[in-house]
């Protein structure tokens, strides 16, 4: 019998990650019309966040929280934003693609949107502006059909990235939406 | 007729004596102009304090608190013709001609008693030309061994007080958020007279924007410990950690001059606005209600309008509007980003942070007046004012790594605080500890 590569148990990981994590939480409330999860915050205890073997998945919080970077992409694509911007544009609108196709294919799935910003900006004006661009990507893909109640916003503003260089090359890749399963 | 001449000779020497570092007002005369030459002579050990450390440390502390402010140039103690375990403490015992002759015009000594844990330090300043001991100064403190320090900034202020006309600030902390505990920022507290910040909250979460309660017993701040961002407060004595609103999505908040309202930003479906609260989380009222971004609102001393940033016009500007509501008016018209404003504790001049080629730069300006950028290295971020209204305290990169450093408001002294391995952020001066 042939062995099964070790990539495949990593596909596998990541595949299962979102179903090995003890997310508690509640489903998305009214609150604020965001839908975020209200009650004891899972995602946000130590230890605990839907990031399973390998540490694949899990919120970039609940990540750090580990002592984990944040994970680019994952099993849904980032949506990349121009500087300052929340606007879905270029490449943007190829990532919202792939995440649309996937949340159709998986509609039990409940995801949060992440707001992520560079270091460009100041700490509250990022935190408001990952709103915005959380805010965008959800009301795009409920606009396409998604039922609102599966997707929840945050921002983590410019306390989260995923790498530090005074570079074009970094910011670009921390002004992001970055979409986390947390069950399905 | 002698004793009419008498009174009028003894009239003319007292007016022609120079008082002890006259009152000089105008804008020649502030910060970064160095104007006096001043001597701290470490506490002589009157008892109980072996090899001098806690004279020494008190004399350490007030020579920062009087370096950043700006007005002094500190000599060198190699130079002091008096030694701290000989000093006299009267004016008869005080060498004014060999003073004199270092260059010093003002000379503070004094002496330190130490019974147990509790502390009693005698200080005095003397002023040189005028060959006097200056009684505005001279002071008796009573305390603990941790109130050394406080005892030191209490006499900077004096100093400042008596020599600018205006009390000094150093009798305060800063508020910060800071990563040199951990990777996660957690709120720290800073004193000046302290090598390194103090942490105060273990929340193992995010933690932005630090703000005083008023009173100085709680600093309330933004955390994700609940998984989306809302205010708590952690309360200085018992360390205890509790929310402040019940409920919503909210991204920092500020506490009213009189400590009874919040002014805060809360973000609703990706929007952010800035609401008015009650101390018990009640919403008062909303006070913006735009698409664009409306965040980080600043209060007046007067508790009657504040400063924001929004990007309603497109881009982030500095706007200012009143506690009761009505059009937002701007404050900014120069540069494409302006954000995290501070209202001066002294007056309608406002601080905040410009983006400029190399990062953002520290600029201040009078509500309706002209702005002027006062630093120029590194990139300053969050501003907040001393309460005496003469310093800003702000994040710098500009020595490699974050910390957090103060400048005059006209930017002619800068000075770093904090050190160390830095990570320092969102600092916030208090009002005076008393």
């Amino acid at each position: 019998m042939r062995s099964v590569g070790w990539w495949s148990w990593m596909l596998v990981a990541v595949l299962c990650a979102p179903l090995a994590g003890g997310c508690k939480k509640q489903g998305p409330s009214p609150e604020d019309g965001v839908g975020g999860p209200d009650g004891a915050g899972a995602l946000g205890e130590e230890g605990v966040g839907g990031g399973g073997a390998g540490g694949a998945g899990g919120s970039s919080l609940a990540r750090a929280q580990q002592g984990l970077s944040p994970e680019e992409d994952g099993v849904l694509r980032d949506v990349p934003f121009g500087y300052d911007s929340y606007e879905l544009e270029g490449e943007a609108g190829d990532a919202v693609e792939r995440n649309l196709r996937w949340l159709r294919e998986n509609p039990r799935a409940k995801v949060e949107i992440e707001g992520h910003c560079d270091n460009r900006g100041t700490i509250e004006y990022n935190l408001a502006l990952g709103a915005k661009r959380a805010g965008s990507v959800k009301d795009h893909l409920v606009e396409q059909g998604i039922d609102a109640t599966r997707l929840s916003t945050i921002s983590y503003g410019k306390e989260l990235p995923v790498c530090s260089e005074e570079t074009e090359a970094c910011w670009v890749r921390n002004r992001r939406a970055h979409l986390v399963v947390l069950g399905r | 007729m002698t004793r009419l001449l008498t009174a009028l000779v003894m009239v003319l020497a007292v007016v022609a004596q120079r008082p002890a570092g006259a009152v000089v007002t105008g804008s020649i005369f502030g910060p970064g102009s160095q104007s006096f030459p001043i001597a701290v002579v470490p506490l002589r050990a009157l008892g109980g304090d072996p090899g001098g450390r806690i004279g020494q440390e008190f004399a350490r502390a007030l020579s920062r608190d009087l370096q950043l402010s700006g007005y002094f140039k500190l000599l060198d103690p190699a130079t002091f013709v008096e030694k701290p375990d000989s000093v006299g403490l009267t004016a008869a015992e005080t060498d004014f001609v060999g003073w004199a002759a270092v260059g010093a015009s003002e000379v503070v000594k004094g002496g330190v008693l130490v019974a147990g844990d509790q502390v009693t330090v005698e200080v005095r300043m003397f002023d040189v030309p005028g060959r006097r001991d200056v009684p505005e100064v001279g002071r008796r403190f009573s305390g603990s061994r941790g109130e050394v320090g406080r005892m030191a900034h209490k006499t900077a202020d004096r100093i400042l007080e008596v020599l600018t006309g205006e009390r000094g600030p150093f009798d305060s902390r800063i508020a910060l958020t800071s990563t040199r505990g951990g990777r996660l920022k957690e709120v720290y507290t800073y004193a000046f007279d302290q090598d390194a910040p103090t942490k105060v909250t273990t929340v193992r979460s995010i933690v932005v924007g630090p703000h005083w309660r008023p009173d100085l017993r709680s600093i309330l701040f933004a955390s994700y410990e609940q998984h989306q961002p809302r205010l708590y407060q952690v309360d200085l004595l018992t360390r205890g950690v509790r929310p402040v609103i019940p409920k919503g999505v909210f991204l920092n908040g500020a506490w009213s001059p009189d400590g009874t309202r919040l002014l805060v930003t809360r973000e609703i479906a990706g929007n952010s606005d800035i609401y008015l609260y009650d101390a018990g989380g009640s919403e008062i009222r909303r006070l913006t209600d735009h698409w664009g971004i409306d965040v980080s609102p600043a209060w007046a001393p007067d508790g009657r309008r504040f400063v924001f940033c929004s990007a309603r016009a497109g881009s982030p500007q500095i706007y200012v509007l009143d506690v009761g509501g009505g059009d937002p008016r701007r404050v900014s018209h120069a540069g494409s980003y302006n954000t995290s404003p501070a209202w001066s504790p002294k007056g309608d001049t406002v601080a905040w942070a410009t983006r400029g080629a190399g990062g953002f730069q520290i600029v201040v300006q009078p509500l309706d007046g002209e702005p002027r950028t006062i630093t120029e290295r590194g990139s300053n971020e969050d501003p907040s004012w001393s309460p005496d209204g003469r310093y800003l305290v702000f994040s710098s990169t500009r020595a490699g790594r974050q910390t957090l450093w103060m400048a005059d408001r006209e930017g002619r002294t800068q000075n770093e605080l904090t050190g160390g391995v830095g990570g320092d952020s969102s600092p916030a001066w208090s009002p005076r500890t008393e």
